[in-house]
């Protein structure tokens, strides 16, 4: 029965600032009398700033959700709400578990006090006991990496340094509910593989995370759930390729269309982007799942340059499509298109009447791309609409490669008979 | 109010790591380090015994040591309040960044001065036994008062820091308060110096810093049990306004993550 209640319930849930409290104008004693000599009985018309209008919103225990939307859509105000920083205008929140707060890293870090002594503050005040710290202390000292420097005083780190002690200590925090607001890539390579193998940990121990990013490719490879906030109101919960996508078009049509990206909050009605039509649902053709697999249909966890792989995408099809076209794209995380081929350029046969469901596999004999993070799309398009589907994916290589791909190569060393030209063998050494 | 109570307790490990942090962070990095302790308030003490043995001349005997007893609970009352107003005005990282009960932090300040001020007993007494003043069984009541100075100075720093969140100029129009109340509350001079009548019965009435000092001075300077009634009604009504100021702190602690 624990199992089924969602760890964080929200209802109707209203978050309204004072104008003044924005502006960041204080009333001060000299404000009141003023205003009191002046005659004027009430405050100037302070106005109300709505952040959220009306957040309905469950998340499940144990997954990991990530929170996606434009600055200044209300992120971080949930976050705060969800944390207990802010208390609700009106709505109600139910929160089954104990809450750790990674909003900030350092809350609390007193630069003349060693790390070691900074640990200890900063752990009770993300709410470890004394008790608790002292026992992850070591632990805490080992992940941070830091060495003999946790005994210097923190004014002495370098930033690097500061923002992996502070994240050493916020990630051993036990909680239930992990509350985290764009701080997962802190540290070189080595240091953000590591808070990475940590936040995976902590999904594996079945922890219920909450995650603000913009970085949407984080958003496709860790999150088991995507929430979009826009204009106040969650716009859309669900697979988070699906909500990204939908994202990713809203903002490219708002662009288009010249839509003034003026702060949410601020603006009439919430601001909201527009409305996307014509995302999957409706498609006569809808791809409902996408893999890169190996050339057996195996997972293939580790890809190398010279893996081959298929990409396989499920499909079902209404009725009858007869120009469907399919379309595959490697991209890079930034979402620089690499390679885009469609059985439509390379007029590839396809069957007069597609399948009710069934599957499309592009099979490549040899991957080509260097280490890094890419995203594979995969598009089917008819003339009723179009269906995307993407999917991110890792390369790793242990040769230190520049670039993106990998021609099919070798290297030839050998004794050639070469004519050397002698006026200018001696001037390139004046 | 007991919630007010009940959380600082349940946080009491946080409360005495602040306490702790404060107390270091005050002497590191100093020259001196954890000897101002008891510079800060010799030089404050010099100070005053050559105005007002030297300059002014008073009539008490062992004036430095009298002056002393009254001056350290009132630099313990007056700077709590002067840090406390921008206890909680101050610590924007941590009130919008975690959560935890606001009413940490001005307990924390004045938790931090009642430990300088414990610690810098033993000067005083230093200073008693040069001038061949030693405690007499008395000090069983000295607890009492500290007891009763503490509730009132943490009801006074819990509004003061719940309203300079609201209206920042407070915390300086404190410090100028401050100054006034130093100068009517019987540090310096003792009450049957004043030579009205009236005046005399307003500062021992109307200002309850008074009666915690003349207490004080009875314990350490005159040798005797600090009287009881004006002590017990202190303790009534600080506790009335310690229950006030929970409710004002608590109606306006919302808002704090909001306004500063």
């Amino acid at each position: 029965m624990q199992e089924s209640i969602d760890a964080i319930v929200l209802r109707d849930v209203v978050k309204s600032f004072r104008k003044r409290t924005i502006r960041g104008e204080y009333t001060t004693f000299k404000s009141e009398l003023l205003r009191w000599l002046r005659g004027e009985r009430k405050p100037r018309e302070a106005g109300l700033i709505t952040a959220l209008r009306g957040i309905n919103l469950n998340i499940p225990r144990g997954k990991t959700v990530a929170i996606i939307g434009r600055n200044g859509s209300g992120k971080s105000t949930l976050l705060k709400l969800i944390t207990g920083i802010y208390a609700p205008t009106s709505g109600v929140m139910e929160i089954n578990g104990r809450i750790s707060a990674l909003l900030d890293l350092g809350a609390g870090f007193h630069p003349d006090f060693s790390g070691r002594e900074n640990i200890l503050i900063n752990g009770i005040i993300l709410g470890m006991s004394r008790a608790e710290v002292r026992a992850r202390m070591d632990e805490i000292i080992a992940f941070s990496e830091l060495g003999e420097f946790i005994d210097e005083p923190v004014r002495t780190y370098s930033s690097g340094m500061y923002m992996r002690l502070a994240f050493a200590v916020a990630t051993h925090v036990d909680p239930d509910i992990l509350i985290v607001d764009e701080i997962l890539a802190v540290g070189d390579e080595h240091f953000s593989k590591k808070s990475l193998a940590k936040m995976k940990e902590f999904k594996r121990q079945g922890k219920t995370i909450v995650l603000v990013t913009h970085d949407l490719n984080t958003v496709e490879q860790w999150c088991d759930l995507a929430a979009w906030i826009d204009g106040g109101y969650i716009r859309r919960v669900g697979r988070p390729s699906d909500v990204v996508t939908e994202y990713k078009q809203a903002i490219a049509l708002a662009e288009a269309q010249d839509v003034a990206f003026t702060p949410p909050a601020l603006t009439e009605g919430g601001g909201a982007l527009p409305e996307v039509f014509g995302v999957g649902g409706e498609a006569p053709v809808r791809i409902s799942g996408l893999r890169l697999t190996d050339t057996a249909g195996g997972e293939c966890p580790h890809l190398s340059p010279e893996t081959a792989v298929e990409v396989r995408a499920d499909f079902s099809a209404q009725g009858r499509c007869e120009d469907v076209e399919f379309e595959v794209a490697l991209q890079a995380a930034d979402g620089k298109t690499l390679y885009e081929t469609s059985t439509r350029v390379e007029s590839v046969a396809l069957p007069d009447e597609l399948p009710a469901s069934g599957r499309m596999r592009l099979v490549l004999e040899r991957l080509g791309l260097l280490a890094g993070s890419y995203v594979l799309q995969v598009t089917a398009r008819t003339r009723g609409g179009e269906s995307t589907e993407r999917c991110p994916f890792v390369v790793n290589s242990s040769v230190a490669e520049r670039g993106v791909f990998r021609p099919v190569h070798h290297w030839v060393v050998e004794s050639v008979p070469v004519p050397v030209a002698p006026a200018l063998v001696g001037n390139s050494h004046p | 109010m007991i919630r007010l109570v009940r959380e600082l307790y349940q946080y009491r490990g946080l409360l005495l790591s602040l306490v702790q942090r404060e107390l270091k962070a005050r002497y590191r990095g100093s020259f001196l380090g954890f000897l101002w302790t008891f510079l800060n308030p010799t030089l404050h003490m010099l100070v005053y015994a050559l105005l007002f043995t030297v300059v002014m001349r008073q009539n008490t005997p062992n004036y430095a040591y009298f002056m002393f007893v009254g001056l350290l609970p009132w630099i313990w009352f007056s700077s709590s309040l002067s840090a406390g107003a921008s206890a909680i005005s101050d610590r924007r990282d941590l009130m919008t960044k975690v959560r935890f009960p606001a009413q940490v932090l001005p307990t924390t300040v004045v938790v931090t001065n009642l430990c300088n001020y414990m610690l810098s007993l033993p000067l005083m007494l230093v200073l008693g036994a040069f001038y061949g003043q030693l405690p007499t069984w008395h000090v069983i009541a000295f607890p009492l008062v500290v007891a009763i100075q503490l509730v009132f100075t943490l009801a006074i720093v819990y509004i003061l820091a719940a309203i300079n969140v609201a209206f920042r100029d407070l915390q300086h129009i404190v410090n100028n308060v401050l100054t006034l109340w130093f100068f009517t509350t019987p540090v310096l001079y003792q009450t049957s110096t004043i030579q009205d009548e009236r005046m005399r019965l307003a500062v021992l009435t109307l200002n309850p810093m008074s009666s915690l000092l003349v207490s004080y001075q009875a314990i350490f300077y005159e040798h005797r049990l600090p009287d009881a009634g004006p002590l017990a009604g202190l303790a009534v009504f600080s506790l009335v306004l310690l229950w006030g100021a929970s409710t004002i702190f608590e109606s306006r602690r919302e808002e704090f993550a909001e306004s500063i």
